[in-house]
């Protein structure tokens, strides 16, 4: 009877504990998809990693939610007509969170260590063409090049800096401190990690005192939170089918902008059939990319088009187009000599579902063409093993992110020599263009019309063939306000202390 | 017994060597190359090449695993290539939650699958029989994670008091504050947190459970010495719980044994839709990552756990039949 009693006991103070399951005012919690790996900008590669970062540190300049640069840590900067030194202007009265004062030390201690080989930092390769940073005052700093190099910026932009008096603590990447407006409490991996508001914060006091992160993994749980009002706002991984739903109901607040990434079919294009242009292009043709967007991503995306984001000045709108047409594509077979049956290639992908039905569907399509397409899904790793490290296949689904300039948008990929060239495409024409726009100032019409030509190239002679643009979409309760979705998930929080929670 | 525990625990080390060398194995000829999984699409060659050796992966296989091997007898199972955190820490710092989700989704399996299918048994044929054979049916048919969802939906989002997702303080903890402190709260805040995901993952196990108690009492209460009872006169009830539960109970705990060692490892999939800092899904983002000593670490600690289950279910045969002796 007593242990009745206790039960009955247990589940009514269950019951009264209701209300503390809704976040409070003063804390704005948002949800993310996986855990941070870690919080050293120098270390990191992943976008839940960086997300967090940049509230807790600051680059030099950043982008902007319409993909501008803008100042950060610095102020102001020039580029010299060479494109040989790059001078930064920092804020001044900046400060770390353990009160000591922010200095050009600081930013020559954050590159260094990036540069030194025996650090192993993952993103070495973005600042390699930097040969010496020079500390004018406590206020300039320099990056001297060793060859002209006009996107350097937009790879400083990637980089938060780390305090020289601290960088080197072992726990660093675990506990770090910054500049950024808020500073880490605490964290529990794959839980949650907690911040309180810096509020001696350059840009001004934070409006939330706490900001907490919680990673859930999976897509609907955190939706499901995110009703519940559990959590306050998120960007990325939403249930596409629920969208429509979500966007008419006056609680939520959906935000939509395009994205920096794309999904791509990638040839290899010194094998067989395929290293004829024609068959790329027959393939390229069979392509129905509205009916991916909007079967497949859910319209999550627009149709693809070349390498370069629709939004970026550098985009070529004049290029060539491949709407779905069939009786193209067997025509551009015929004309190299490729009759029904003649052509037998493999595809591979990951276990990614949406590219596994998009692999599906082009098989389907290669086949009312007489050419046969074998899907192989391979386990990621095992994957990217294949595509990077073998020339074992003929066709291979993958996606870029974060192209936020022409020159890694291109140059990697698409450059004889470029590191993610995996299907060996090479191009004379192309190549020069490629190395010659490193040396133009980007701002420039001649940058601009260099990165046209290259796209025209790139987009008729189909190493890829361009899927679809990402999009990034956000997610808040009606009571937040003053935050606008980023086009690149990493810099999602980076104005987070402006946000408002009315409530 | 102690004789006999100490033979059981020295004939667990030719297992757990041979477990390692075949992970190790496994893990090392699968295609997939941590490093350059680490570096991402920036890696130039020689940052490859560098990093490798510095890991040691250029070295030949039989003096990695030596290496390794060394190592882990020493109690350090190496750092996490990706995150530079030692393995050990990664382990123990989600074991707690691992176990604690175990324990509670063995609680209600056994709560309610023991009675229910002594109940069954007993009155076999009868609309209990079946109701609680549908039951056990459905329970048994439905995957873990398509229950997680419809709680989370039906239940959770209706119902204010139940999170949806995470962790929210231990419940041994909550327990000890409890006893010690007499305060509730941070035990109810840790119970709150574990009811769904734990009734996911019981769900499926209280529903064999129910069955193998129904078919094991069956058994047993056709057995001779059950009409000998009965005949003596004793009270059904006491004939029921008393000599033919006992008996019935053997092959329950094994199966419960199994369940519950398999559990140790990590319910991923649960893990995963309630977003719990557990153990299982450490070990899954580790091998899709490639990040070889958390996977070579984590499942030695799974074939640890999995073999001192096995051997607590051993003895607790002993404990449940008294003609049972190990020496």
């Amino acid at each position: 009877m007593r242990i009745r009693l206790f039960l009955v006991a247990l589940l009514v103070m269950v019951v009264g504990l209701g209300g503390i399951a809704n976040a409070s005012s003063d804390t704005l919690v948002i949800g993310s998809g996986a855990e941070a790996v870690g919080l050293d900008p120098r270390l990191e590669t992943d976008v839940p990693s960086f997300e967090r970062i940049n509230v807790i540190m600051e680059p030099l300049v950043k982008f902007d939610v319409e993909m501008n640069l803008v100042p950060a840590l610095a102020t102001d900067w020039e580029f010299s007509d060479d494109a040989l030194t790059l001078t930064f202007y920092l804020r001044e009265g900046v400060k770390w969170h353990d009160g000591k004062p922010f200095t050009a030390e600081d930013v020559k201690y954050t590159f260094e260590w990036v540069l030194d080989p025996s650090n192993a930092a993952p993103n070495r390769g973005l600042y390699a063409d930097i040969d010496r940073i020079e500390v004018v005052n406590d206020h300039v700093v320099s990056f001297h090049l060793g060859k002209p190099y006009s996107f350097l910026l937009n790879n400083i932009a990637r980089m938060p800096i780390t305090p020289a008096h601290d960088g080197d603590r072992e726990d660093f990447r675990q506990a770090p401190i910054g500049t950024g407006p808020y500073k880490l409490v605490q964290w529990t991996r794959d839980d949650r990690m907690v911040l309180a508001a810096n509020d001696e914060y350059w840009g001004g006091k934070p409006n939330i005192p706490n900001l907490v992160f919680r990673a859930i993994p999976e897509n609907a749980t955190r939706l499901l939170a995110f009703e519940a009002g559990e959590i306050d706002i998120y960007q990325g991984g939403v249930v596409p089918q629920e969208l429509p739903r979500l966007e008419s109901d006056p609680r939520f607040v959906v935000q939509r902008v395009p994205g920096t990434g794309y999904n791509y079919l990638g040839f290899n294009t010194q094998v067989g059939a395929l290293s004829d242009v024609r068959v790329r292009q027959a393939i390229n043709y069979l392509i129905n990319r509205e009916g991916i967007v909007t079967r497949v991503l859910n319209n999550i995306g627009t149709p693809g088009i070349g390498p370069i984001p629709e939004t970026l000045p550098w985009f070529n709108p004049d290029v060539q187009r491949y709407e779905y047409n069939p009786e193209k594509a067997k025509e551009l077979l015929k004309e190299a000599g490729y009759g029904p049956g003649d052509i037998s290639l493999r595809l591979f992908t990951n276990e990614n579902p949406d590219r596994v039905r998009i692999a599906e569907i082009l098989q389907f399509e290669a086949q009312q063409i007489g050419v046969k397409i074998e899907v192989f899904v391979e386990e990621w790793g095992a994957y990217l093993s294949r595509v990077q490290e073998t020339d074992d296949f003929d066709i291979f689904i993958l996606g870029w992110a974060g192209q936020l300039d022409p020159d890694r948008a291109m140059i990697r990929q698409f450059h004889t020599d470029g590191a993610n060239n995996y299907g060996k495409y090479s191009n004379e024409r192309l190549d020069y263009l490629l190395e010659y726009g490193r040396t133009v100032p980007p701002d420039s019409q001649e940058s601009i019309e260099i990165y046209r030509e290259a796209q025209e190239i790139v987009v008729r002679e189909v190493p890829y063939g361009f899927i679809n643009y990402s999009e990034e979409v956000g997610l808040h309760h009606n009571y937040i306000k003053n935050w606008r979705v980023h086009p690149y998930g990493a810099g999602a929080w980076q104005d987070v202390h402006l946000i408002v929670k009315e409530r | 017994m102690i004789r006999y525990i100490v033979r059981r625990l020295v004939q667990m080390i030719p297992l757990l060597l041979g477990i390692s060398i075949l992970v190790f194995l496994l893990v090392h000829l699968s295609p997939g190359d941590p490093v350059r999984m680490l570096l991402g699409e920036e890696a130039t060659e020689e940052d490859v090449e560098r990093l490798n050796a510095i890991y040691g992966f250029d070295l030949p296989l039989h003096i990695q695993y030596f290496r390794w091997l060394s190592n882990a007898l020493r109690g350090n199972l190496g750092d996490s290539i990706r995150q530079g955190i030692s393995v050990t820490t990664l382990l123990s710092e989600r074991l707690g939650a691992t176990l604690e989700l175990a324990v509670v989704s063995v609680i209600i399996a056994v709560a309610l699958g023991i009675p229910l299918g002594i109940i069954a048994a007993v009155r076999r044929g009868s609309l209990v029989d079946y109701f609680s054979m549908i039951l056990a049916l459905v329970g048994v048919s439905t995957p873990g994670f398509w229950l997680g969802l419809m709680l989370l939906t039906h239940v959770a989002l209706k119902v204010d008091w139940l999170p949806m997702f995470g962790r929210d303080g231990s419940i041994f903890g909550g327990l000890w504050i409890l006893i010690t402190q007499m305060r509730v709260d941070v035990l109810l805040e840790g119970l709150r947190h574990v009811l769904l995901p734990a009734v996911s993952i019981g769900t499926g196990m209280m529903a064999i459970v129910t069955r193998l108690t129904r078919s094991s009492m069956l058994e047993v209460l056709g057995k001779d010495y059950i009409r000998t009872a009965k005949a003596k006169g004793l009270n059904n009830q006491v004939v029921v719980l008393k000599h033919a539960l006992r008996n019935a109970l053997l092959p329950v705990i094994t199966i419960i044994g199994i369940q519950f060692g398999a559990m140790l490892g990590g319910a991923v999939v649960t893990e995963t839709v309630f977003a719990w800092p557990g153990v299982g899904r450490l070990i899954v983002n580790a091998i899709r990552q490639r990040d070889f000593p958390i996977i070579q670490g984590g499942v030695l600690m799974m074939a640890v756990v999995f073999a001192l289950v096995n051997l607590a279910v051993d003895i607790s045969y002993a404990l449940v039949n008294p003609r049972i002796r190990y020496d």
